[in-house]
């Protein structure tokens, strides 16, 4: 009991075929604060996550958690020694109540059965305790996903959490469901629990964290208290080498207009009076908060939900876009934000994922597919995106974000899209692989494609764009040229049409 | 010892290639060593010729369950079919090829009203299917009086117990003729990845310009034609039109589907799946295992042939992630 750490790995180190995944780790964490840990995608913070949870055993090192030497071989020893980890996937039941979440699999028992009374009061007591407004017979469900953490949270602490892991918590969220998060680590915080924060949003690392722990290449780079390290020397030390300039040098080469939309409006009222115009060679940036009415425009925009009024006009005439095949025919692509539930047929071919949009171009005589075509033009990307995979016949869930990026980018290509749509390109993708989706994009706008970027990165969206318009609350709060970029610009927008109402 | 370990990866490819065959080719090695009347021509050809049925039936069902929906109905429509042939070409004296025809029309307009049930009014297709198998077999009760028909013409016979040259029975042939065709569909067709895609998930499909209700339909439709065709040959075979013989058939067709693991998307696997229902099915007569104690044992067949294919696809996808 008498330390100042709740957290020592000595010499942890784990080996898979063919890869260390993590070498000689040596850190503290310290008791009640909040630990940032960043880095890459393949750093080895998951498999770190995972021999503290007890699903992987270190070949080597030993751990300390709250002074004493422990051994963690599965879940139930992680659990009872007090260390909680909260992943992007809940483990909840939507359709229970908060209380019975919190009680699962040790519900009060009162003469062998249930006892409700026990479990709503016990519920409520905690609840209380870090002053969270939540009922305890609200049915998870109807919570909102932050909620939802939030109890995930409140049921590890229940079991005498001493250390609570979090994993991207707030990659789903909106902006003002991060703020009731940052609040819950504050509580946990108060309460003397200790957190290690996984981010890959750096502001919220600087903004929540007291301390930055950087890995990289299965290796403990650095542990630094947060006021001792700027942004750019953080990702310097994750990416192992100077930050380079991220950005190509735009030097646009800007055509007719394309693209015409005018007075587009949805039903559920998530995009409203939306007008603007896309010219052949631009990249558009679309800027704004997570639940501005970005994703539902481009949504519109391919067909993939229903337009309630307005117009869209390409090539100077009005089209009626009904459904993706029309969208696709009028030759707009599609990058969705949600790459995994959207984007990829995870366990088919990359092959199969090139060609997926093009059955009709690739099929001869209305309906005969050729196989062998698929592949050829499927290795025809490849070499052309420079796609890492060993073949095209790689079950596409094997390759790296930034690759699979680039494959479902090949699919528009060679759907011969003009008109490109891009949500989020480079969300959960390495600072490496950003640089060669962003020199990517770049080009195909040389190529005359014309292109919108929405994105929640300022500076991806001041980087890239040769201008910008920013949405609010489901219409355009402003306009701004790529002479008058600036954060400060862009996030008044985004907040002036929320003040507004 | 390098060697060595390619050689076991070599072996577990070639397994892995195989899939569902590997097991008929295991079930065929085993019984033709414990038993002189196996591995007969004769016993061959009888083995295939029983399961032609089931087959052609699993090809419809394979379609469904790889598009991501499953059809309990097709024993029924199976047998909806067989009495209808039967009943025009009797009753009312009906140019046999032209009946038939009219009994798989019917077996497509069952399956696009499954599949319009499924796909637009959004009911599952477990219920609505179930469902159906009640709606059709009434359907067959009402139309046959719950009587077998019987006094089919010749032609019809044939199509089930007919033989070529004496030695290659006319249900085999039918039903590789239309393996052949349905392979192809599957590997060659929009319609064939689509269902693929479709089945794999579907709002990726749609946000790729697939027509995700089509494509459902579309697959309902197949599996009621092939159920049909199945049905057609059963009745030639039976040599009558029999209002309760295709009880068994839809959950052995699926039980074809799940042992092949055709998820794995080749539709010869379903061939293979019945072929092993079918192999187990004869060994365990030719052993004299008794028909009660058949059934046990087929049940279990089907958890471990599916827990072979886990495992197998656990390997595989081992292998891959290791390669890239």
């Amino acid at each position: 009991m008498g330390t100042d750490y709740i957290l020592e790995l000595n010499g942890i180190e784990k080996s898979f075929p063919g890869v260390k995944a993590l070498s000689n780790i040596d850190v503290k964490f310290e008791k009640g604060v909040v630990h940032g840990l960043v880095g890459e995608n393949g750093a080895g913070k998951s498999t770190l996550m995972k021999v503290l949870s007890g699903a992987y055993l270190p070949d080597s090192g030993t751990i300390n958690f709250d002074g004493e030497l422990v051994d963690i071989h599965k879940p139930s020893d992680a659990e009872r020694l007090g260390i909680a980890i909260i992943y992007q996937e809940l483990n909840l039941l939507n359709k229970m109540t908060v209380a019975e979440n919190i009680y699962i699999g040790r519900s009060p028992k009162k003469a062998g059965f249930i006892s409700w009374k026990e479990m709503m009061r016990a519920s409520q007591e905690i609840l209380d305790e870090f002053h969270i407004d939540i009922a305890v017979d609200a049915v998870l469900g109807n919570l909102s996903i932050a909620e939802q953490q939030i109890i995930e949270i409140v049921k590890a602490i229940s079991k005498n959490a001493k250390l609570v892991i979090m994993d991207e918590p707030t990659s789903s969220l909106t902006e003002a469901e991060i703020k009731i998060m940052f609040e819950m680590i504050e509580k946990m915080r108060k309460n003397h629990v200790t957190v290690i924060y996984i981010s890959h949003k750096f502001e919220e690392i600087f903004e929540i964290c007291d301390t930055i722990n950087i890995m990289r290449d299965g290796e403990f780079i650095g542990q630094y208290p947060v006021g001792d390290i700027s942004r750019d020397e953080m990702i310097e030390k994750m990416i192992g080498r100077k930050l380079v300039r991220q950005f190509p040098e735009r030097d646009p080469d800007i055509g007719d207009v394309i693209l015409e939309v005018d007075g587009l409006c949805d039903f559920d009222n998530k995009v409203h009076e939306v007008s603007f115009e896309l010219r052949a060679g631009e990249i558009l940036g679309i800027s704004g908060l997570v639940g501005a009415g970005r994703t539902e425009l481009l949504e519109l925009l391919f067909g993939a939900s229903k337009k309630k009024s307005g117009k869209i006009i390409i090539d100077g005439e009005e089209v009626n876009i009904k459904s993706p095949k029309d969208a696709i025919e009028h030759r707009i692509g599609f990058v969705t934000e949600n790459r995994k539930e959207e984007g990829l047929l995870l366990s088919s071919s990359v092959a199969m994922n090139v060609a997926v949009a093009n059955f009709r171009r690739l099929a001869k005589f209305g309906f005969y597919v050729n196989l062998n075509k698929i592949n050829d033009v499927a290795e025809e990307y490849v070499d052309l995106l420079s796609v890492k995979t060993p073949s095209v016949a790689q079950p596409i869930r094997f390759l790296s974000g930034g690759n699979q990026q680039k494959v479902i980018i090949a699919r528009w290509l060679y759907s011969d899209s003009r008109i490109l749509l891009l949500d989020e390109p480079t969300r959960g993708i390495d600072v490496g692989a950003k640089k060669e989706i962003y020199d990517l994009i770049n080009e195909l706008s040389h190529e005359g494609k014309a292109v919108i970027l929405v994105s929640s990165e300022l500076e991806e969206i001041i980087g890239m764009s040769d201008r910008a318009i920013v949405m609010s609350e489901g219409s355009i709060a402003g306009e701004v040229d790529k002479a008058d970029f600036s954060q400060h610009l862009l996030t008044d927008y985004a907040l002036r049409g929320r003040a507004k109402n | 010892m390098n060697k060595s370990k390619s050689g076991i990866v070599k072996v577990q490819q070639a397994v892995n290639k195989l899939g569902a065959w590997f097991i008929v080719i295991i079930l065929s090695i085993v019984l033709s060593i414990i038993s002189k009347n196996f591995l007969t021509l004769n016993n061959v050809i009888n083995v295939v010729r029983q399961v032609s049925v089931t087959a052609i039936v699993g090809l419809g069902v394979s379609f469904v369950v790889l598009g991501g929906e499953i059809d309990l109905s097709t024993g029924m429509m199976a047998t909806f079919a067989g009495t209808n042939a039967a009943l025009l070409t009797t009753k009312q004296d009906m140019n046999t090829w032209l009946a038939i025809l009219i009994a798989i029309l019917i077996g497509g307009l069952i399956g696009c009203f499954s599949g319009v049930v499924v796909t637009y009014l959004k009911v599952p297709s477990f219920i609505t299917t179930l469902a159906m198998q009640y709606v059709i077999n009434g359907l067959i009760l009402l139309t046959t009086k719950s009587m077998p028909v019987t006094g089919i013409p010749d032609n019809f016979v044939m199509l089930g117990r007919g033989y070529i040259g004496n030695v290659f029975p006319v249900p085999v042939l039918i039903m590789l003729v239309l393996f052949a065709i349905g392979a192809f569909v599957l590997k060659y067709t929009i319609f064939g990845r689509s269902v693929l895609a479709v089945g794999e998930k579907p709002e990726v499909a749609r946000l790729s310009g697939i027509s995700v209700n089509k494509t459902r339909v579309l697959m309902f439709i197949v599996c009621g034609v092939c159920a049909a065709a199945a049905g057609i040959v059963m009745t030639g075979r039976l040599n009558s039109g029999q209002p309760t013989s295709g009880q068994d058939l839809a959950l052995e067709a699926l039980a074809a589907v799940y042992i092949g693991g055709t998820f794995s998307g080749s539709m010869l696997n379903t061939l293979a799946g019945a072929l092993t229902w079918g192999i187990m099915n004869n060994g365990l007569n030719i052993l004299g295992v008794g028909p009660h104690w058949q059934k046990i044992i087929l049940g279990f067949v089907i958890i471990a042939a599916v827990l072979l294919d886990i495992a197998r696809t656990r390997i595989s996808a081992k292998q891959s992630a290791s390669a890239a």
